[in-house]
This record gives C-alpha cells, sequence and structure tokens, in this order.
C-alpha cells in the first residue's frame, strides 16, 4: 500500500516529516518497505500486514497516525444534500437489488448517476493514482479506485444502461459457470464463489469482490453510471480468488476483511467525486441490501490481565487516549474510577466495524502496547522451573560425530528432494517413497528414502568440481511411506572416495579401500559394543541385499541381531549412471539402535583388571584353501577353549608367488595371556600344538612356519 | 710440559729442595704450565690425551710427581707436599672436568645445528573432519538456551494439516498460508489426513504441550521446507529454532529478556535490540525482532565509507518473527488460557549463519564442496 503523505494529511495533521512517520509507523505495527521523494512528494510504501485491512486506505493510516500522535482525526466535508436519504430515495425506482446468498454477500449498496460525461480524468486525479501505482482509466472507473486507496473499501461500476431490467441479483455462481470478466478472459467459476448478475439472474455482471463483468463496463459511451459498493465474506473470496488464480487490488481488500459500514460512505464519496470529475446527476438515495448488518460487538480490558501478558503497565490516560483514537470508545466500568491507575481497572470497548481483527481482551493489549512501544517494556530473564534436558540421543550422536570427525570425515547437510530416478537406484525394493504432490521440479520430486543418495550426489558435485578426495557423513534421516502414514528413521550415511591419504613429504598416497571403509565403521561400532559384520542380510531385515554396491566388496552390519545397515564400494552399474570415474564407498546405518546400543554398552562396561604377567604372541603361517576365512580360523581357535588366548589377529595376508592356486596365505597372530603367572616354553608349545592341530584337521590348513 | 718435563722426573733432593720455600715455587711452575696447556684440549678426542698426561696412571705429571717428589721426601717434607700435591690435584681434576662438560656442550650444539628440524615445514598431515556450519550455530544455540533452562525437543518434518496450520490459529484459507508455500505428499486415495512438510518448527510446539502440562521451556531444532523457487537467499529447505515458554508468570519481559540474553551472547554484548509490532495468528502482541547491524555497529555505514551491505544502511537487520503465544493456541492443547502465559519464537539459521560468517549463498550449505567445509573446521 502505497501511502502518499499528502493525501494522508487531508484526513489528519501530522506533526512530523514522512520519513519520521515511516520509521514510527514501523515501531508501532506497520511495516515499511522504503520513503520515496517524488513528483508527488513523499510516497511512503507501507508494507501491511494480513490482519490490518483498513490499513489498505489512507484512512486506516491516517488511523494509525491519530492514535501514534494523539491528534484527532479530521472529517471529509461533503458537497452534496443529494446522498440523503442513506437508504431508500429516488434510486429505489432506478434499480433493485436481491441478495440471493446472503452468506457470500453481506451487504450491497447501489446508487445510480444519469448523464455523465466518460473522459479523461483531471490531472489531481491522475497523479494521485500514479504516485498509488494505479493506472488511470477514465475519470468513473479512476474515482472507483480513488474512493478504494482513500477508505480502504473497493468498489464497482457498471454501465446502467447494460444492466437488464435494472435488476442486479447476487447468487452463488453454479459449478463450470462461465463468465468474461473486464480483464477480456473467460473464467470458470465454482459454487462456492459469488455472483452479481443483472435481470433474471442469468446472467453474471461480475464476480463479487474480485472482478467486474466485461458485458457491463464502463466504456466512453456510457451516460449512466450503476454505483456497487458492497461487502463480500473474507473466506469466501480468498478460497475464490484462489480458485480462479485472479488476486485484485478489491480480492486483496474484501479477502482480509473489508469494513461493511464503510460501504455506505465509500458509495456516497464515490458520487460525490463522479459528480465533479463526470457531471451528471444523482439520483436521490440509494438502495442498500445488508442482511450481514451485525452490532458492535463489546470487549473488556482490565488491568491486571495486562500486566499479566504484558508484565509492565501503562497509564490509564494514554491507554484510553490510545483505545479511543484506534475507534474503541473505552470506558471505565469498574468501581474504582475515580482511582487512577488503579490495579483493578477495566474498561469496555466497541468493536469499530473496520477491526475485524479485534474480538478478544488480547487483541486489546496488543493494540495498548504497540502503540505504546514495545522497546518500553522492561526485558527480565524468567525464572528456570526444572532442569533443562538435552535430546534423548544427544550424547550418544556427539560422540558419533565426534568420532566421524576424527577419523577424517567431514559433516554434510542435505535437502531431502531428489529426483525418482536417483532414488530408485539406491532404494530397497518394496519401499514406498514419499513423492511430493506438487514439488517445484522433477529433480525434487521424491523425498529420499535413503540417505546414501544425497551422500551419492554430494561425493558427484565435488568430483565434479575437481575435489578428489573426500571423506563425507551426515547425520539425517529417510523418508517413507507404509500405507498412509509417513515414517522418518534417523540414518547415518558414510561416503568417501579418492586417497585415504595424500601424497606428502613423509608418506607415499594411497587409495581409500573397503578396509578403510570397514576400519571406521567399526571405530564407530566400538561405541555400541561393536559391530558384526555378515555376508548376508537377516531374513525379513528390511536391508535386502543392495544391488547398488558392489557383491564382492559390501557387507551388513550387525549390532546384535540388530541389522543396520550396509557399506561397500558403490557398483560400478550405478556408478557409470552418476558418471563417478572413481571409485566411491559408501555406507548407511540406522542410528536408533546404535543410540540404544550405545548407552546399553555404556552402563554395561566394567573396569577389567590389568594383567600383572607379560604377554606372549605366537604368529602362525598358514596356507588356507581359498574360502576359508578368517573367521573360521579365529573361531577354531576360540574353540579350544584355551582361556590363556585373549587375542586371535590377521597380521598379514598374501596370494600368488610361492602360495599355490586355490589357496592363500594367512598368517595368524595369537596373544596368550595368563593371569596367574608368567608362561612357560612348554605352555606355549603346548598351546600351539593344540591349535596347528585344530587347523589342520579342521580347515585343512597347512602351517608354513610357526614363530 | 717441556718446561717443567725435567724438574718432575727428578728427585726433590736432586732439585736441591729441602724445605717448604724451595717447594712452593715448583708447584707453581707445575701448574702454570697446566693452566697453559689446558687449552690444547679442545675436542673429545685431544681432552682424553690431555688428562692421560696430566692424571694418567702410570705416567700421567701427578703420578710422576708423587712417585719423584712426594715418595721419596723426608717425612716432614712429605707432608707440605702431600698438601701441595693435594691441591694441585684438585685445581686439576676440576680444571679437566670443568673443559669435558664444555666440549660436550659445544658439541651438542654444533649437532644440533647441522640437525635441527625446519619448522616452517609441515609436519604429518592426518585427515581431519568437521561439523557442518549449520551444526555448529545450532549447537551454539542450543547451548545458550540450555543454559537458561530450555530443554530440547523434536518433531516430524512430514506434518498434518492440523499441526502446522490448524493447532496454531491457521484455519485453512488463512492468508497467511499464503505466505507458507507449502509441499504436500502424494497420498493413496482415501487417506485420512493430507501430509505436508512442515513450513516451520511451530507444529513441536503444539506437540510439545500436548504430551506436557507448564512450566514448559523448549526449543526445537530443525529442518522446515517452503515451495519458494531457490536463490543466493531461498532454499526450499532450510533450519529453524522454535523456542517455547508458558508458565503461570511468563509476560512479554520476560519475552524480551530472553531474546535480548540469546542475542548478546550470540553477537556480543555491543548488539543492540528492537521490537517491532506484526501479525502471526499463533501469537500475540507479535513482533519482529531486529538487531542492530553487528557489522556496521548500527551506523549504516562500511567501514570502507559506503553504505554498509549487510543491512543495506538501515543500521538494524531483521531476525525473526516471535510473539506471546495467541491464547487461542491454548485451546488446542487444553491449556487454561486464562492461568497461564507464554512466548514463541522461530529462529532461521541458515540467515543467522549467513550473517555471522559472511555467507551470500545459501546454497553453499547444500552443496557440501569439501572447500566450503573446510573453511569451518
Amino acid at each position: 500500500m502505497k501511502v502518499v503523505y499528502d493525501w494522508l494529511k487531508e484526513f489528519v495533521d501530522v506533526p512530523v516529516s514522512a520519513e519520521e512517520l515511516a520509521s514510527r509507523l514501523a515501531l508501532t505495527g506497520t511495516n515499511i518497505g522504503g520513503v520515496e521523494n517524488g513528483p508527488h512528494g513523499a510516497v511512503i510504501d507501507a508494507e501491511v500486514t494480513s490482519n490490518r485491512p483498513d490499513c489498505l486506505g489512507h484512512l486506516g493510516i491516517a488511523r494509525e497516525v491519530s492514535a501514534i500522535y494523539k491528534t484527532a482525526l479530521k472529517k471529509l466535508p461533503s458537497t452534496t444534500g443529494k446522498l440523503e436519504p442513506a437508504v431508500g430515495g429516488d434510486a429505489l425506482q432506478k434499480v433493485r437489488v436481491d441478495i440471493q446468498a446472503p452468506e457470500l454477500c453481506g451487504r450491497f449498496t447501489a446508487r445510480v448517476i444519469r448523464g455523465v460525461k466518460i473522459q479523461p480524468s483531471p490531472q489531481w486525479l491522475k497523479e494521485r493514482l500514479e504516485a498509488c501505482g494505479v493506472a488511470s482509466i477514465n475519470n468513473v472507473v479512476d474515482v472507483s479506485n480513488y474512493v478504494m486507496l482513500e477508505l480502504g473499501h473497493p468498489l464497482h461500476s457498471f454501465d446502467y444502461d447494460k444492466i437488464r431490467d435494472q435488476r442486479i441479483v447476487v447468487r452463488r455462481a453454479s459449478a463450470q459457470e462461465k463468465t468474461r470478466t473486464l480483464d477480456g478472459v473467460e473464467r470458470v467459476l465454482d459454487a462456492g464463489t459469488a455472483v452479481v448478475c443483472d435481470g433474471d439472474g442469468s446472467r453474471v455482471v461480475g464476480i463479487g469482490g474480485i472482478m467486474g463483468g466485461a458485458d457491463t463496463e464502463i466504456s466512453f459511451a456510457t451516460k449512466n453510471v450503476l454505483i456497487e459498493c458492497a461487502w463480500f465474506d473474507p473466506i469466501a473470496i480468498r478460497r475464490a480468488a484462489r480458485a480462479l488464480r485472479l488476486h485484485t487490488e478489491a480480492s486483496t481488500r474484501f479477502g482480509r476483511g473489508a469494513d461493511p459500514e464503510m460501504a455506505g460512505a465509500a458509495s456516497r464519496r464515490s458520487a460525490e467525486l463522479i459528480l465533479q470529475v463526470a457531471g451528471g446527476e444523482l439520483q436521490n438515495g440509494a438502495v442498500d441490501e445488508y442482511p450481514g448488518k451485525q452490532a458492535a460487538r463489546k470487549i473488556r480490558v482490565t488491568r491486571t490481565e495486562f500486566l499479566r501478558v504484558m508484565g509492565a503497565d501503562v497509564s490509564d490516560k494514554e491507554l484510553e487516549a490510545t483505545l479511543g483514537a484506534l475507534g474503541f470508545a473505552p470506558v471505565r466500568i469498574d468501581d474504582h474510577r475515580g482511582a487512577a491507575g488503579s490495579l483493578l481497572a477495566a474498561w469496555e470497548c466497541a468493536q469499530p466495524s473496520w477491526r475485524a481483527d479485534v474480538e478478544r481482551e488480547i487483541d486489546l493489549i496488543e493494540e495498548i502496547a504497540r502503540i505504546h512501544g514495545l522497546d518500553k517494556f522492561p526485558p527480565r530473564l524468567p525464572a528456570a522451573r526444572a532442569g533443562a534436558v538435552r535430546l534423548p540421543h544427544f550424547e550418544a550422536e556427539a560422540r558419533l560425530r565426534e568420532r566421524l570427525i576424527g577419523l577424517g570425515y567431514r559433516e554434510i547437510l542435505t535437502i531431502p528432494h531428489v529426483a525418482e530416478e536417483r532414488d530408485e537406484l539406491f532404494r530397497p525394493s518394496g519401499v514406498a517413497p514419499a513423492r511430493l504432490a506438487n514439488p517445484l521440479s522433477e529433480e525434487a520430486g521424491v523425498l529420499r528414502s535413503t540417505g546414501t543418495v544425497s551422500m551419492a550426489a554430494s561425493l558427484e558435485w565435488n568430483l565434479n568440481h575437481s575435489q578428489r578426495n573426500a571423506r563425507l557423513f551426515e547425520i539425517g534421516r529417510q523418508y517413507r511411506l507404509v500405507g498412509e502414514e509417513s515414517v522418518e528413521t534417523r540414518v547415518l550415511s558414510i561416503g568417501a572416495t579418492g586417497e585415504a591419504r595424500e601424497q606428502g613429504l613423509y608418506d607415499g598416497a594411497r587409495d581409500f579401500t573397503f578396509a578403510d571403509l570397514k576400519g571406521d565403521l567399526d571405530a564407530i561400532g566400538m561405541l555400541a559394543g561393536g559391530f558384526r559384520w555378515e555376508a548376508k542380510a537377516s531374513d525379513g531385515g528390511n536391508h535386502a541385499e543392495p544391488e547398488w554396491l558392489n557383491p564382492a566388496k559390501r557387507g551388513h552390519i550387525f549390532l546384535g541381531k540388530e541389522d543396520l545397515g550396509v557399506a561397500g564400494q558403490l557398483s560400478r552399474r550405478v556408478a557409470d549412471k552418476l558418471k563417478l570415474r572413481q571409485e566411491v564407498f559408501l555406507a548407511e546405518l540406522a542410528l536408533g539402535p546404535f543410540y540404544c546400543a550405545y548407552y546399553g554398552t555404556k552402563n554395561a562396561r566394567r573396569y577389567e583388571p590389568l594383567p600383572r604377567f607379560p604377554a606372549v604372541e605366537r604368529d602362525f603361517s598358514l596356507l588356507l584353501p581359498e574360502g576359508v576365512h578368517f573367521s573360521a580360523v579365529a573361531e577354531a581357535i576360540r574353540a579350544l577353549a584355551i582361556r590363556e588366548i585373549a587375542a586371535v589377529e590377521a597380521g598379514d595376508l598374501f596370494r600368488g608367488r610361492n602360495v599355490p592356486a586355490g589357496k592363500y596365505s594367512l598368517l595368524a597372530r595369537v596373544k596368550f595371556q595368563s593371569h596367574e603367572g608368567t608362561l612357560t616354553d612348554a605352555q606355549i608349545g603346548e598351546f600351539s600344538a593344540k591349535i596347528v592341530a585344530a587347523l589342520t584337521t579342521q580347515l585343512g590348513a597347512q602351517l608354513r612356519a610357526s614363530v | 710440559m717441556k718446561s717443567i718435563e725435567t724438574s718432575i722426573s727428578k728427585k726433590l733432593s736432586e732439585l736441591g729442595v729441602a724445605d717448604a720455600e724451595g717447594l712452593a715455587p715448583l708447584f707453581a711452575e707445575v701448574r702454570a704450565c697446566f693452566d697453559a696447556e689446558l687449552a690444547v684440549a679442545s675436542d673429545e678426542g685431544s681432552w682424553k690425551l690431555f688428562r692421560d698426561a696430566w692424571l694418567g696412571r702410570k705416567a700421567g705429571v701427578l703420578a710422576l710427581i708423587t712417585d719423584n717428589w712426594l715418595k721419596p721426601a723426608s717425612p716432614e717434607l712429605k707432608r707440605v707436599v702431600g698438601a701441595a700435591l693435594n691441591e694441585l690435584r684438585g685445581h686439576v681434576e676440576a680444571k679437566i672436568e670443568e673443559r669435558r662438560v664444555a666440549i660436550e656442550l659445544g658439541a651438542e650444539s654444533s649437532a644440533a645445528a647441522r640437525d635441527a628440524v625446519d619448522l616452517s615445514l609441515p609436519g604429518v598431515v592426518r585427515p581431519i573432519g568437521s561439523r557442518h556450519l549449520v551444526r555448529q550455530v545450532f549447537q551454539e544455540i542450543e547451548d545458550i538456551f540450555v543454559s537458561i533452562g530450555f530443554s530440547v525437543v523434536e518433531g516430524p518434518e512430514i506434518e498434518t494439516p492440523y499441526y502446522n496450520f490448524e493447532a496454531l490459529n491457521i484455519p485453512e484459507h488463512h492468508p497467511v498460508r499464503d505466505d507458507m508455500d507449502t509441499f504436500y505428499l502424494e497420498l493413496p486415495k482415501g487417506a485420512a489426513s493430507p501430509l505436508l512438510l512442515r513450513t516451520h518448527t511451530s507444529p513441536v510446539q503444539i506437540r510439545t504441550m500436548e504430551k506436557m502440562q507448564p512450566p514448559v521451556r523448549v526449543i526445537v531444532p530443525g529442518k522446515v521446507y517452503r515451495r519458494d523457487n531457490p536463490d543466493a537467499t531461498h532454499s526450499f529447505a532450510f533450519h529453524q529454532i522454535e523456542g517455547l515458554a508458558v508458565d503461570t508468570d511468563i509476560t512479554f519481559c520476560d519475552f524480551t529478556g530472553t531474546i535480548e540474553y540469546f542475542v548478546r551472547q550470540f553477537f556480543g554484548a555491543s548488539v543492540k535490540t528492537r521490537f517491532r509490532p506484526s501479525y502471526f495468528p499463533f501469537t500475540e502482541p507479535s513482533v519482529e525482532f531486529d538487531v542492530s547491524c553487528p557489522f556496521c555497529g548500527g551506523s549504516g555505514t562500511a567501514a570502507s565509507g559506503g553504505v554498509c551491505g549487510k543491512c543495506k544502511g538501515a543500521g538494524w537487520i531483521e531476525l525473526f518473527g516471535a510473539g506471546m503465544v495467541d491464547p487461542a493456541v491454548y485451546g488446542f492443547v487444553n491449556y487454561d488460557a486464562k492461568k497461564v502465559s507464554g512466548f514463541a519464537f522461530g529462529i532461521g539459521i541458515d540467515r543467522l549463519a549467513m550473517l555471522k560468517y559472511g555467507i551470500d549463498d545459501i546454497q553453499v550449505f547444500f552443496q557440501n564442496d569439501v572447500r566450503f567445509l573446510r573453511q569451518f573446521p
């Protein structure tokens, strides 16, 4: 809403410059876009909030000024006596109005002026409209716009002679009913829309409160004018405007709630101005159908409530002056009327017709407070009443994040909107994605059903921007639909590509491998009691074999029986689709069970006394048939149930050269430790013999050497 | 040593010395000789030779003096020779030890000069990760509010219109819904309720109050979504922290005090605050909250003299919307609006991070370029 400073002054004395006024308005609730000094003087760009349709006219802003500076509003001079009576008079013979949908149209007034001369508007009128950014059309139409900008109430003028039977019918549109609006567009209506019709009510001559029709438009041939000044239900208008995708100055004002009482005044003002700029003769009086008339609501405000909400006081005098200037006509009604500042003071106010937004005591409190100045209320800190609690998984997540960062991973945050075809690459079969009904684009058409799809995209971004080495993690959510319910699951996604170690002064470069990924994940797993790796998913688990991972380099991660997720190297097929030209490693874990296990492990952890005797290590260099895994070796050794065996580790792995085909060489390192005494060579020898025997007989291992 | 070689190889009697008086010059000469030759011991090798020449058990100067002067001396002279010899020995031993220490130190410092590390070279670089900047800001803000008694809660990002709008006093067709362009999910036909991506973290206000009775002090960090076309200042996903305090004695003054405390902790004590009346359906009174521009100190003029780019010359930066909880909201959660009052706010994290760290494109937060991530370790 553009507020012309000089125009404003026609309604109220403004004791300050436009700039100063603008900053005061900003601090009392009218947001200010800026102040421009142009050919029409200062124009303030007021960004009026949607609850204040009354400020979409100069009069409303003037009322704010009046409350801020406590200066009285001025009355507009009336120039003709023919406006009376307010209802009835000759106008009744000239037009009949029938409101058939009073729930959509609460008031409809009509006046008729005969013998106007349609011509371009005089300069002053053009200039005012121009200052407000409204195009000048002709004198009669311009008056409608002028009055709307002045009083905030939309009007419409018809060519009276084109209205059939001198009869107006306001009714609900029928579904699929068509009409052409004055912008020349044919509109298809629905049953929630109010339409203004003529004659028998079959022809639509305007979409009520939104836009007039083309058939009855004012033209330069128009002689007689019918002025419509009505009131339409805000919800119906908003709904209709959205359905029609037709947002006009009128629909904005009616949609936010125009002042039904203003319809009469705006009609008079409009008639007056038409007579002034277009001549003609006004038919006495007006038609005024007003089924929606309501008595003013009474609202009480008390000092106790003001203090309860605001925490600091405003004087009686200021409170009354503010509410008075805003039109609430406050009257002290408590029994302590003589006592200024009484804690028991109460006022009864009348809700003005232009303030549909003020219905409750709290609304009045806001009015008093905002005009008083919100910065005048002294700040203080409320007392804490209970201990502050972090999210239940706060500690587990912090430890996880800290560990990942220590391992060299950088945290990322992504937008979960992804392309359906991307999501499909990583989505387990049988999972229903959360698709958007109204996406901005196909690239962002579905919420990711896995974290890995975003992780792959982030690696892709880096590779495409010449950042070849990246280790990333995201603690985020995956989104899925189960039936009509949405399910959001916390997941950790990990992605790595390029070098695990870059070429430096002291060490050579080394590529990131599956072993790096596994080691890093196991370092995380330690927080929750240790991960178990399996080649296959558990039956009925929610992680089917992930086809997006290279089958030779992937694994399922378990915590106890819980299937947490998968890790591995991105398959060639998917890498090619994403045009990733180097090896990429990805992992995704469900965090809920991980966090649970974190706390469980932490609480169960107990001190283990340090051994008092030295440990002894023995290496067993084994030739094993391919397919016999390290886990089998460790298992066979552990199955011997030798108490002194403290650890079994893989020391070295070798294939080729001296190793015959179909076999591989593995160095198993066994650590012996006794809590009772130092182990003797004889004891170690005995243990070793048992181990060798078990490995040879059970696994077909050949001993190359033991040290 | 040549100068004394002759005298120490002879007995005292041969030298014609029979009393202490004649002895003194002899010892003085030996000592002078020692002092003069000490400098010869300049490194470890020459020091060893020098030490052996003087202290050697068989042929050292002191051994010779013992053999030639002391042992054959008459009993009365022996005492005097013994005393003089001990004094000489003390001197020689002390000086030779002194010399050793000096030589070792010297060797060390020259070795140090040769082997010293070049401090301008890097150490072994181990890869180290980083927290995302938005996460860092989240954490900082959470810590501030936790320190004044606010607990942290979360809620779903996929919401029903009830929690996102209705229960927040935004009925259908409310004009405010037009300002929050909303993503909806595609659901199977006949679904009971539409689902949407929450447009703010405020639904968690309702979810929290449904679960607990006052006193309530919570903050809600999370992702929110608005269907805006992305550009440098808009992203259709961004981050918010919601705050809610409801109690029997919360007033507007508690609200402004809490916000001021937060801002001073976050931006620094010199920042000024300003509350402007505004409108949100779920708060009343509603405010927009401004801080004096931390970059130009509120003057509107940049250090270079031009208009401050951060506040565009206004001296103030609009930070977020907030207000006292509208009593209508309490109706949705069965709180007695006559007995409780409270405040709520919603802080845009991305914008705050952009302001604080001078980031001019919100998209960098979501591209995750490692060159960006590296800048905020």
